[in-house]
């Protein structure tokens, strides 16, 4: 063996061997590794050695790459895939607990057919006949529908082209991570400052003074892994020379992200956009040439209006002016408000400002297209659900029962929906109100592929291919949806190679004459991408309109209510015991949900730790207990989303409260649900839930 | 030789306060040596419904309590109780250190009063070894119940095994386990020695089971002048033997946290801290059972008078006063040396959740024998002293409570502090483990003689009045 | 060849976490808790207490609003070179290993006397209430790391800076006749890390990354004073956070 070859790349390529023998030219079957007996495992699995295998993370849209550790066909550890260049060999919780789904006791375990809706009771179905009810419906032409979750984006092209041919109206693409995210809202503004509708991805490795405007980009934002990345070079000053990047942030409550922040000013929730438009007007005192004309806002009052005073204004346009690449980030809590597309819009045109567009330690659009419908497209669907134009609905990869605010009313539409079909691994709350179930194999039993959106410097097609033989009799969708024939692709494998196979010209990390090496490479790889980094820089737009969003206060006796994801991500992670398991970074807490409530307001409520309290919304209400959360503002609350499944196996039904039932369908300009406008009232329930948490609760900060 | 010293008692005729006094203290109105027999016989042999249902009460309680509960808690694991983190320890080695005191003072009253001479030693020295040996009987269960797999226990015992696996000889619970073990071997024999004769007696006075038994016991004793010579030189081996290893049976104890790296437990002063401790629960502990003896075992108020009670209980006022002694050194010390954990700890006990317990020890352990104590009268009344030794036992428990769940729930890490309460299982054993100690008593009290008769008689002949000047005083002839 | 080979008995693993990195994102517990096997307890005996964390992020809070600050501190076993853990198990069933110079807990070893947590001053060791591995459902089990036993009730267990992933990396260079690598041997944790904060590597090479680091100004180690010689050390922040 050549020296330049480690034992664990060797093992990567022998283990591609399983997978890759069966690419060069056999059958369907032979796609998928194969279990066989031991006296004929190959020479690694005989003598106990680990396989290794790449592929792409599921558990979020980001789109890290895995290197899964597998022995003796059973999927043991996700690694990350050091030459991915989004992640880089690292990986967040969720990505680490991905085995927890695919080995979880509570899942899909074949195709059923519901009896009724609501109801425990599936009779089992022949995959046969499954399929045959699968063409039916697709015959159904524009009356039905695709409801899909962002991951993964070979599933979303599939479906755009199946709905197509059959003359259904486009895909709706969501997520409770998109909303989090702002997503449609950051798509638009930048398409109204910079001229295209895409995410913008923000330099963090080289830029000097970091701006966050609600964004937790050490979390959930966009690409978490790919962030704290930058984060870590961000912060480093050693190496290039460079000072150590000091990182301010804006936000109501502190947040992880805001926790390492140099300076935290616990903003008012909703006067993101104007202390930017105020920032905005400072550095253009200062010289900044501003894309907008900010001059019209009053430094004063905005200031008043965040909760800041205008020194503090002052020392960051100081700062801001005296950095050599300072980054405004625009997050979702800044982006989920009426006014969220001018905040948008104005802290995107600080960036243009300072200008460091497609430079180093600046802003940089992402290749594609931005992948997330807006809400207002779901409230479209929704419509159409309810007023009996949608037949047969398809559901994968999200669960809008539990993740859309019910005040949208997605539910009740269901049920003027004739055939609900639900590709849910997991028996949750979508699935349990749909008639047919066809389980697909959860990402490490899957072939499949996902654009990287906003985490990495260049353009990825980040490549998933099975890490063990699908555990249950599970299908794949794309395979379901093919097997109606109406698209010319004979399976799965077939669709992501003929997707893949302009990339085979272009150049890249992986290179190859004919698809089937192509091929081979591209999942021994963990993907394709180019050599270099290579993002488009934004090209300067005209004069914007400079809209100050109003900022509301919250009225006597009610709150701002903060919703935030954590570990739990869009509420899929609350099956993984270890994900539960995990403390919250912030409150340690664990197994539930908490209300983070500034202890001060806490005091005038007659509120200790563990009260539980009842949040109630003009949207709904929930109880939770009590977390006395010292960095938090007084005149907001905090309930972290997630839990409060009503389904979904036994480690997540039951536990804890959903805060989407406390958001009302109130969207934004951009078509974002404007969630960061919920006010809500408290009220002491009287009873008592101590919370699990890791921290000590015994007198460390006087309370005993 | 105990034969042939004459019974001079009967002389005493001055029927002064004074001289009854001192005739009540070294019993000098002695009884025909049948007749103590047959009382000491009689005690042994005389049950009551009520003994009995003491007897089966305790007995069910034991099955339950304490073996029943043991049995779930191997089954299930130790997370029944309710340690946790950052308390590792808790009711499990509070009980246990609590027994290995109580089992203290048995061989301090017998062998340190034995040793010094002290008279009125003689009738509840066997009371008191008993003691020692139930205490430690109760007690060494604790290190087994406490384990977290009790199945594997013997890996603690240095014996040979093929793997060449010896136990750490480091570690203060190896040598824990060697000093306990050594102590219920010798004072078991300590116990024994002394039976001898009384075994003998009562082998030579009963007939059927018992008579079995106490020949199998009694070793053949005949009472001959060789014999009785051996008997004397064996015990007085034993009794001075017996005190250094009952001196290091505690302060090895103490050193399974002295020597540890808790804040609040690396104290150097926890050795002769906990003997003192030790004997202070003990020797409160003597009295509560003299006391409950002489209330229901028959013919005892012959054999304990107030005036024992009395004496051990200006022994409990001194103890008491040395314990407070030695906590204030300990604390004091413990808070001038400033360590920012220990400060927040000595706060933590005095402020914090179970600031009561704290309080209560001070209240038990100090203020209430101090109030009580002093006064001659209320020592020579039983239930008072049955009051307050209770108390001070309970405060003892106390101090072992506050010594180590409470001290290492606030450790160096306040991010780990953590508060401990026990659960119904540990509380359960605790208990259970009490009903064993008094089962066996309970047991043990109508198979032994409960006072060494020969001992008794030995003391009542072998004393002298004479007369001093106007004074009569008693004095006692050289035995040995 | 075997002459060739020298026997590797001198290294001296060792971690570096940096707090001016470290963001307390909680990556490094799960990963840990994935790689060795750890079992979940739920809710209730994780409010209890009895959670098996085999690093944690501390998370404190200074200031008072609007001036709060959070400080992370990833702590783990800190493999005393002089640890206290070790004289006090009656069956060494704690012990310091010769070739890697960490601590080691064999579990089959372990009775559960539970002494060494109580004298562990960074709280490192977590204890088997119940049979919380046996409670894992099947198929739940599978992902389970057939290279770290699993451990039953009431045996303690602690960080092992992933001895098995050290054994690994030697075993390699071994068969290939060469010294272990820098940075050829990552513990989960750090394999994980986002941010890249922790570094693991051998302090007896002056030269490895780990030992460039510990060199580093801000360097210091948990509880110093007590004189424990920790083989996990810390760089302070640089900012108003960590350390």
């Amino acid at each position: 063996m050549s020296d330049t070859i480690s034992r664990r790349n060797f093992l990567k390529l022998t283990g591609l061997g399983a997978a890759g023998a069966a690419l060069t030219g056999c059958g369907k079957a032979a796609r998928y590794v194969t279990r066989r007996p031991y006296y004929d495992m190959p020479e690694y699995g005989a003598l106990g050695e680990s396989t290794y295998f790449a592929t792409t993370c599921g558990e979020c849209p980001a789109g890290c790459g895995l290197i899964m550790r597998t022995f003796e066909g059973r999927a043991i550890k996700a690694e990350g895939n050091p030459q991915h260049p989004v992640n880089m060999g690292k990986l967040c919780s969720r990505g680490l607990v991905g085995v927890q789904g695919l080995y979880n006791p509570d899942r899909i375990k074949g195709p059923g057919r519901r009896a009724q809706r609501g109801h425990d009771q599936v009779t089992a179905l022949d995959w046969n006949a499954a399929l045959d009810v699968v063409k039916q419906a697709l015959g159904g032409g524009q009356k039905v529908a695709f409801f899909l979750g962002l991951s993964p984006d070979h599933i979303a092209d599939l479906t755009a082209e199946l709905a197509q041919a059959i003359g259904a109206p486009a895909p709706v693409r969501y997520g409770a991570l998109g909303m989090f995210d702002g997503r449609a809202g950051l798509a638009e503004a930048c398409r109204q400052v910079f001229g295209e509708a895409r995410l913008p991805y923000f330099d963090l490795a080289g830029a000097d003074l970091v701006i966050s405007f609600g964004a937790n980009f050490l979390e959930t934002w966009l690409s978490p892994v790919a962030y704290t990345r930058g984060y870590s070079q961000f912060r480093r000053s050693a190496a290039t020379g460079k000072r150590r990047g000091y990182f301010i942030s804006l936000e109501a409550r502190r947040s992880l992200t805001s926790g390492v922040a140099d300076e935290w000013y616990p903003v008012a929730p909703g006067s993101e956009g104007l202390a930017a438009l105020a920032l905005g007007r400072l550095l253009a005192e200062r010289g900044w040439a501003l894309p907008l004309d900010a001059s019209a806002v009053d430094v004063d009052a905005a200031a008043q209006a965040a909760g800041m005073t205008r020194a503090q204004l002052e020392h960051l346009a100081d700062l801001a002016s005296q950095a050599a690449h300072p980054l405004f980030i625009p997050g979702g809590n800044a982006l989920a408000h009426a006014g969220g597309l001018a905040a948008a819009r104005s802290i995107l045109a600080l960036n243009l400002a300072a200008g460091a567009l497609g430079q180093p330690g600046g802003l940089y659009l992402s290749p594609a297209a931005a992948d997330s419908s807006s809400l207002r497209d779901v409230q479209a669907l929704v419509d159409r659900m309810r007023t009996g134009q949608v037949e047969t609905l398809f559901i994968h990869g999200v669960n809008p029962v539990f993740e859309l605010p019910p005040a949208l009313g997605f539910t009740e539409a269901l049920s003027n929906v004739k055939q609900v079909i639900s590709f849910a691994s997991f028996p949750d709350e979508t699935a349990l109100q749909s008639d047919y179930l066809l389980p697909d194999h959860t990402p490490l039993e899957s072939w499949g592929y996902q654009r990287t959106l906003a985490g990495a410097d260049r353009p990825v097609y980040s490549a998933q291919q099975p890490v063990v033989v699908p555990l249950y009799d599970t299908r794949s969708s794309a395979d379901v949806l093919l097997s109606a024939g109406l698209l010319p692709y004979s399976d799965e494998v077939d669709f992501i190679q003929k997707k893949i196979a302009p990339l085979i010209t272009q150049g890249g990390n992986v290179q190859a004459t004919e698809i089937a090496t192509f091929w081979a490479r591209f999942l021994q790889s963990g993907g394709w991408w180019p050599v270099q980094a290579a993002l488009a820089a934004p090209s300067a737009p005209a004069g914007l309109e400079a809209a100050a969003p109003q900022a509301a206060a919250a009225p006597e006796g009610q709150f701002h209510l903060v919703t935030y994801p954590t570990q739990m991500g869009d509420g899929r992670g609350a099956n993984r015991p270890w994900l539960q398991e995990t403390p919250n970074p912030s409150t340690t807490v664990v197994w539930n949900t908490w209300v983070e409530i500034n202890p001060a307001t806490a005091d005038a409520l007659g509120l200790k730790n563990d009260d539980i309290v009842k949040v109630k919304s003009s949207a709904g209400e929930v109880e939770a207990a009590v977390y006395r959360f010292p960095a938090i503002r007084p005149d907001t609350v905090a309930i972290p989303f997630g839990q409060g499944h009503t389904a979904l196996g036994r480690w997540a039904e039951g536990r804890g409260a959903n805060p989407a039932l406390l958001l009302a369908p109130a969207l934004n300009e951009a078509g974002d649900l404007a969630f960061g406008d919920t006010l809500v009232t408290l009220t002491p329930t009287g009873r008592r839930r101590p919370l699990a948490k890791l921290e000590s609760t015994a007198g460390v900060y006087g309370e005993h | 030789m105990a034969a042939e010293v004459k019974p001079i008692a009967n002389t005493l005729h001055t029927p002064s306060e004074e001289h009854e006094e001192l005739r009540e203290q070294l019993m000098f109105d002695p009884r025909p040596r049948e007749e103590l027999n047959r009382m000491v016989l009689d005690s042994m042999t005389h049950t009551t419904p009520r003994y009995w249902t003491a007897v089966g009460v305790l007995t069910v309680l034991v099955l339950t309590l304490l073996l029943g509960m043991w049995g779930y808690l191997i089954f299930t694991g130790i997370g029944i109780s309710g340690e946790r983190r950052p308390n590792y320890w808790g009711i499990f080695i509070v009980t246990f250190v609590f027994w290995i005191g109580i089992s203290h003072a048995g061989t301090f009253v017998s062998a340190i009063l034995r040793v010094f001479k002290a008279e009125f030693r003689r009738p509840f020295t066997r009371a008191a070894e008993l003691m020692t040996t139930f205490g430690l009987a109760a007690g060494a269960l604790w290190p087994l119940i406490h384990l977290g797999r009790v199945w594997v226990f013997y890996w603690m015992i240095p014996y040979p095994n093929a793997r060449w696996l010896w136990p750490n000889f480091r570690s203060p619970l190896v040598w824990d386990l060697l000093a306990i073990t050594t102590y219920l071997l010798s004072s078991t024999i300590y116990l024994f020695l002394p039976l001898l004769p009384d075994l003998a007696m009562a082998r030579d006075r009963t007939t059927g089971w018992r008579h079995a038994i106490y020949r199998a016991l009694a070793l053949g004793w005949r009472g001959t002048e060789a014999e009785w010579a051996r008997l004397r030189k064996a015990i007085s081996i034993f009794a001075f033997a017996i005190i250094p290893v009952m001196f290091s049976v505690h302060t090895i104890v103490s050193w399974d946290f002295a020597m540890g790296m808790v804040g609040g437990w690396n104290s150097t002063i926890f050795g002769p801290y906990f003997i003192i401790g030790a004997i202070l629960s003990g020797v409160s502990a003597v009295i509560t059972i003299l006391v409950v003896l002489r209330a229901t075992l028959k013919n005892m108020t012959y054999f304990i008078r107030p005036e024992h009670i009395d004496a051990l209980g200006k022994l409990v006022l001194v103890f008491s006063m040395a314990w407070a002694y030695f906590f204030f050194n300990d604390y004091l010390v413990q808070w001038y040396g400033g360590h920012d954990v220990v400060r927040a700890l000595l706060s933590f006990h005095a402020s914090g959740p179970d600031a009561w317990i704290w309080y209560c020890m001070l209240l038990f352990n100090i203020v209430i024998p101090w109030l009580t104590l002093w006064n001659k009268k209320l020592r020579r009344t039983p239930w008072v002293m049955l009051v307050v030794t209770l108390l001070i036992n309970v405060g003892m428990y106390f101090e072992r409570y506050t010594i180590i769940p409470l001290t290492l729930g606030h450790q160096r890490m306040p991010f780990d502090w953590g508060e401990y309460s026990p659960r119904f299982p540990e509380i359960s054993l605790a208990l259970g483990s009490l009903c064993l100690f008094m089962l066996l008593y309970l047991l043990a009290s109508r198979l032994i003689p409960m006072v060494p008769v020969w001992e008794v008689r030995e003391g009542q002949e072998a004393h002298l009045v004479r007369k001093v000047g106007k004074t009569v005083v008693p004095t006692v002839s050289e035995l040995d | 060849m075997a002459e060739q080979i020298k026997e590797q008995v001198n290294e001296r693993w060792g971690m570096v976490i940096d707090m001016n990195l470290c963001t307390g994102c909680n990556a490094c517990v799960t990963a840990c808790a994935m790689e060795n096997n750890i079992p979940w307890v739920g809710e209730d005996d994780a409010g209890y207490g009895r959670g098996i964390y085999w690093m944690r992020i501390q998370r404190y809070w200074e200031g008072e609003y609007p001036e709060t600050t959070p400080s992370y501190q990833p702590v783990m076993c800190q493999q005393c070179g002089h640890a206290p853990c070790e004289p006090v198990c009656p069956v060494f069933a704690t012990v310091h290993s010769e070739e890697e110079q960490i601590n080691l807990q064999v579990y089959n070893r372990c009775i559960g006397t539970r002494y060494c947590a109580n004298n562990c001053p960074y709280f490192a060791r977590s204890f088997n209430w119940f049979d919380y591995s046996y409670q894992i459902p099947e198929p739940l089990n599978y992902y389970l790391n057939p290279n770290v036993t699993v451990r039953r009730r009431g045996v303690m267990e602690k960080c092992t800076f992933c001895v098995q992933r050290i054994h690994a990396g030697q075993e390699q260079a071994k068969a290939q006749g060469r010294a272990v690598r820098d940075g050829e041997v990552v513990p989960a944790c750090a394999q994980a890390c986002p941010a890249d904060a922790i570094i693991f590597g051998d302090l007896s090479d002056p030269n490895s990354r780990v030992s460039q680091a510990a060199r580093s100004q801000r360097s210091y180690t948990l509880l110093e004073a007590l004189g424990t010689e920790p083989k996990v050390i810390y760089l302070k922040g640089e900012g108003t956070y960590g350390g």
